[in-house]
């Protein structure tokens, strides 16, 4: 039962499992650290015109942490040398996470609508009425 | 290396009556198996108990029903009574039953493989689905469960039945898929035999394909969400609490994020045992492969997009209701392309209208009906009138039960000579399959015109309507031709699998790997001899292969008469 | 196969079902990357939940924030950053076929991991001592030493009509709101490092012993996996919780 077909999804063929040198390990994980001083030093040394502009400071909040994150996955986790289908879970879990936020559309579409929303609720929940037995 | 395992195996026993199913008797060898087919084996136990206990749940409701002022319940015991007929049968059997106990069973025979990519990790699975079905029931017996299968909040935060326990159990069992969808991925991606590829795989494995690619993106954010209730019961935190701001609606968002397509996890196996049973029985090639496999797939995906159409009636926005509305419309085409292509299957084929074939049959025409009638619901307008009343509870129904239980019973009558290698009585067989379609019509199909005139879901009485009383006790007299018709194969399986005749290995005739190159019932590494596939599936043809048929059916004694 | 995995002796033992050790790493490797996909989607519901009410009482929560200890948040990243870079080279190492280099580098993984949990425990108890549990004890602005100590609640308002407070703290319903997802998510990630630490003494403790199962470096390869994955929520949670711009 030889020669499995199970190399039509591998890149490499004969050497798929490809080991990560050590220098590249440091280097990461210099890119990670200096991420991680990144966040924090943009936190709290950015001048204030930029400081107090919430979308940017997120942005660029987020936007280190991707870095980071795409470091950890591309290298650490072994995406980049991984097989076509390793490249495939990895992606599609990550992009299919944004799915989820096609829930942000409800809300942020709620306001369109002539009738009360979600703010006008009264804030306190009412207690689970006890409802009476028809007989 | 591999091969001197299997070498030392095969020397104990003479090779002819040595099979997976007398390997070994004792009952230690079956709790500790990691044999994919005995784990099937112990599915098909477990799930047949979970639907036991669902169904005397349902059969107490229809009870109940069959008087305008209720007879036996009050509102409370009814409420848990309902509530316990929607998580057995939700959690406990529809999810699990196709892909569990066939999938578990067939996948590996049906790529060529030995056996799962990861056999403990299958048993573990097992073994989670039992301790997540033990705490449910033990939720049921120290009190029960009243907020329906759906849990929504705040009722399900609120509410002083031990739900947080039940959570707990779905909680462990959604883990459990999650296990097994891994093991179908990694199988179906690694284990296929050489010249297995992705188009000579049966539409079968397609099915399960798409259905673990659902459970892995999808049951992860029920289980939070679920959680999340449970976190909120014990310890107080608010997430959906809306005295903190917090909104309910988001945990229905999340919940048919995972529960929406988990209708798809439910019927996507299902299409797939149809797919096999009727190109088998027509003696045809299946008509547009790739379109069904693809459909599939676009299930699987679409299925993710439509969630808010369970929500037109929330405080979820219009706009958002009606996107989904749209994407809900787009969906009904993969499903159509499916039956579209059976039907043409079935054109210029050699039918025989076998016990499985029946099956198939009516699970076409009550999916067919299920899912138009699902239309009605996925426009915003109709839907505003239909919700929450019996025209919901007989849709669904007609695709859960008409849909998934036709195609789970199909599957158990198409696969039972090579699950056990003995046949069962096809007299009864054809017999039960058209009293399970008979009762279920006349079961749900009076729901469908109750509900039009308005009698409400998970009410138990309508003592303000009492001339709805008729469609009532028409449901009521179905169920119990229904449940007789889901009596009868346990009883004649049962008998069959300790006294049934002796089937060859392809008493059908079909083609596919599990018929054509493993016994039955297949051995522990599934094949004797090394697997090569060289010709695409359905190799079928209606004129040849239907004389062979008849010799075949002779030989196995069985009534396979021609149309 | 690439030399190193059969640099260990007998090399390693292919189950039953694979045809070969091509075949069962792949497979082993892509089951764990669905697993993945699963805990991406699992989380994913609670960034969701975040996010969501993160742009609903941006402002609460920016002044709630203020309560979570951005250096010990800190330090915590660091130590799990350290801890990563110690699973890949515990990787690095088993493809090499080095077992005392690798048992080193998940023994330190295994330092990071507890050091983690002791600093988590420091802050969780800061916030129990300042009645931020999101429970029924929850008592928001008891930490607030220019105001009085005692309950808003015992007080016959409602607490959101402390206007005067409101400004200062924010609305201490959505501040709660802040708590139960803080301690939700911290809360699991911490779980997922209960669990880290489970598998990473069991695979030392299977390494030492010379156990059948450990043949070569693919279940350091799945562990590092898991552990890369814990470091990368982590990653977002940082500065998404400790780090909110005003």
């Amino acid at each position: 039962m030889a020669g499995h077909d199970h190399s039509e999804l591998t890149k490499g063929g004969a050497h798929p499992h490809h080991v990560l040198p050590q220098g590249m390990i440091f280097l990461i994980a210099g890119g990670l650290f200096a991420g991680m001083a990144a966040t924090i030093g943009a936190a709290f040394m950015i001048p204030e015109p930029l400081h107090s502009n919430t979308f940017f400071m997120q942005s660029l909040a987020l936007a280190i942490a991707i870095f980071k994150a795409c470091l950890v996955v591309y290298f650490y986790m072994g995406v980049k040398f991984g097989t076509r289908l390793v490249k495939i879970f990895a992606y599609g879990g990550f992009i299919w996470f944004f799915t989820l936020f096609i829930m942000m559309a409800d809300y942020t579409s709620r306001p369109m609508e002539p009738v009360p929303g979600w703010e006008t609720v009264p804030s306190s929940a009412l207690p689970r009425n006890t409802v009476e037995d028809p007989e | 290396m591999s091969a001197t395992l299997i070498d030392n195996a095969t020397a104990e026993q003479p090779r002819n009556d040595r099979n997976y199913l007398n390997a070994d008797h004792t009952l230690k060898s079956w709790l500790l198996t990691v044999d994919h087919k005995r784990i099937g084996i112990l599915y098909l136990i477990a799930v047949t108990i979970f639907f036991f206990i669902g169904a005397v749940a349902a059969a107490m409701i229809r009870y109940e029903l069959t008087s305008p002022h209720g007879i036996l319940l009050s509102s409370e015991v009814y409420n848990k009574t309902f509530s316990a007929h929607g998580i057995y049968m939700v959690f406990q059997f529809l999810v699990v039953a196709i892909p569990a106990v066939l999938g578990n069973f067939l996948i590996p025979l049906m790529i060529g493989a030995r056996d799962m990519a990861f056999p403990r990790l299958n048993l573990l699975s097992w073994y989670m689905f039992m301790t997540g079905g033990l705490l449910i029931t033990l939720s049921f017996i120290l009190g029960g469960v009243d907020a329906g299968w759906t849990f929504y909040v705040p009722l399900s935060t609120l509410s002083e039945t031990q739900i947080s326990l039940c959570l707990v159990g779905i909680f462990i069992t959604g883990f459990s898929s999650i296990f097994t969808a891994v093991n179908f991925i990694a199988t179906i991606h690694k284990m296929r035999a050489p010249g297995m590829t992705w188009y000579r795989l049966p539409l079968y494995i397609w099915s399960h394909y798409s259905t673990a690619i659902v459970i892995l993106l999808g049951t992860p954010v029920v289980a939070i969400t679920l959680f999340l209730v449970v976190v909120e019961r014990g310890f107080g935190f608010g997430i959906f609490s809306p005295e903190l701001g917090g909104d309910p609606v988001l945990f229905q968002h999340l919940f048919w994020f995972y529960s929406h397509p988990a209708v798809y996890i439910m019927i996507l196996p299902a299409f797939g045992v149809i797919s096999e049973i009727i190109t088998c029985f027509s003696r045809r090639p299946i008509f547009g492969y790739r379109f069904i496999a693809y459909s599939s797939v676009a299930i699987a995906f679409l299925g993710f997009l439509v969630w808010g159409h369970h929500m037109f009636l929330s405080s979820q926005s219009v706009l958002q209701g009606l996107i989904f509305s749209i994407i809900t419309w787009i969906l009904a085409v993969p499903s159509a392309i499916k039956v579209f292509n059976w039907t043409t299957t079935m054109y210029k084929g050699s039918i025989h209208f076998s016990t499985p074939m029946l099956y198939a049959l009516g699970f076409m025409g009550l999916f067919l009906i299920g899912g138009l009638t699902g239309l009605h619901l996925a426009s915003i307008d109709t839907d505003v009138h239909l919700t929450g009343t019996y025209f919901i509870v007989a849709h669904f129904h007609y695709v859960m039960v008409g849909g998934t239980i036709m195609g789970y019973l199909g599957g158990i009558h198409f696969w039972f000579p090579k699950m056990f290698g003995r046949t069962y009585s096809e007299m009864w067989g054809r017999i039960s399959a058209m009293i399970v379609f008979v009762g279920f019509n006349l079961t749900f199909f009076p729901q469908f015109i109750v509900g039009y005139l308005g009698m409400p879901r998970r009410y138990h009485y309508y003592y303000f309507a009492p001339e709805w009383q008729f469609y009532h006790i028409l449901s009521t007299a179905g169920s119990t031709v229904l449940g007789i018709g889901f009596l009868l194969p346990g009883i004649y399986l049962t008998y069959a699998i300790f006294k049934g005749k002796k089937a060859g290995p392809n008493p059908w005739g079909a083609k596919g790997l599990e018929w054509e190159q493993a016994g039955s019932p297949p051995i522990t590494e599934n094949f004797e001899k090394p697997v090569l596939v060289l010709e695409d599936p359905y190799n079928y043809n209606p004129e040849e292969d239907s004389k062979m048929y008849e010799h075949e059916v002779e030989s196995a004694d069985m009534l396979g008469g021609r149309k | 196969m690439s030399g190193h995995a059969h640099a260990q002796g007998d090399g390693p033992e292919v189950y039953f079902q694979y045809e070969d050790i091509d075949q069962q790493q792949e497979s082993y490797v892509v089951g764990m990357w669905a697993f993945l996909m699963t805990e991406v989607m699992f989380f994913g519901a609670l960034f969701l939940i975040y996010t969501l009410y993160r742009w609903k009482f941006h402002d609460t929560f920016f002044l709630a924030h203020e309560q979570l200890n951005w250096k010990m948040g800190g330090l915590n990243t660091a130590v799990l950053l350290f801890s990563s870079v110690m699973v890949a080279f515990a990787v690095h190492f088993a493809q090499k076929g080095k077992k005392t280099a690798q048992l080193i580098c998940l023994g330190m993984t295994l330092m990071c991991a507890f050091g983690f949990l002791v600093i988590k425990s420091f802050e969780y108890g800061a916030k129990g001592d300042h009645k931020l549990y999101p429970n029924y004890t929850f008592e928001y602005g008891a930490h607030d030493k220019d105001h009085k100590v005692e309950s808003w609640w015992d007080d016959n308002l409602p607490a959101f009509m402390h206007i005067e407070k409101k400004e200062q703290h924010g609305d201490p319903k959505n501040a709660k709101l802040f708590y139960s997802i803080y301690f939700t998510m911290t809360g699991l990630h911490g779980l997922h490092v209960v669990i880290g630490i489970i598998a990473i003494t069991s695979l030392m403790v299977l390494i030492i012993i010379k156990s059948p199962l450990i043949t070569d470096y693919v279940p350091t390869e799945l562990v590092g996996l898991y552990w890369h994955f814990v470091d990368l929520v982590w990653i977002f949670l940082y500065p998404l919780f400790y780090l909110i711009p005003r």
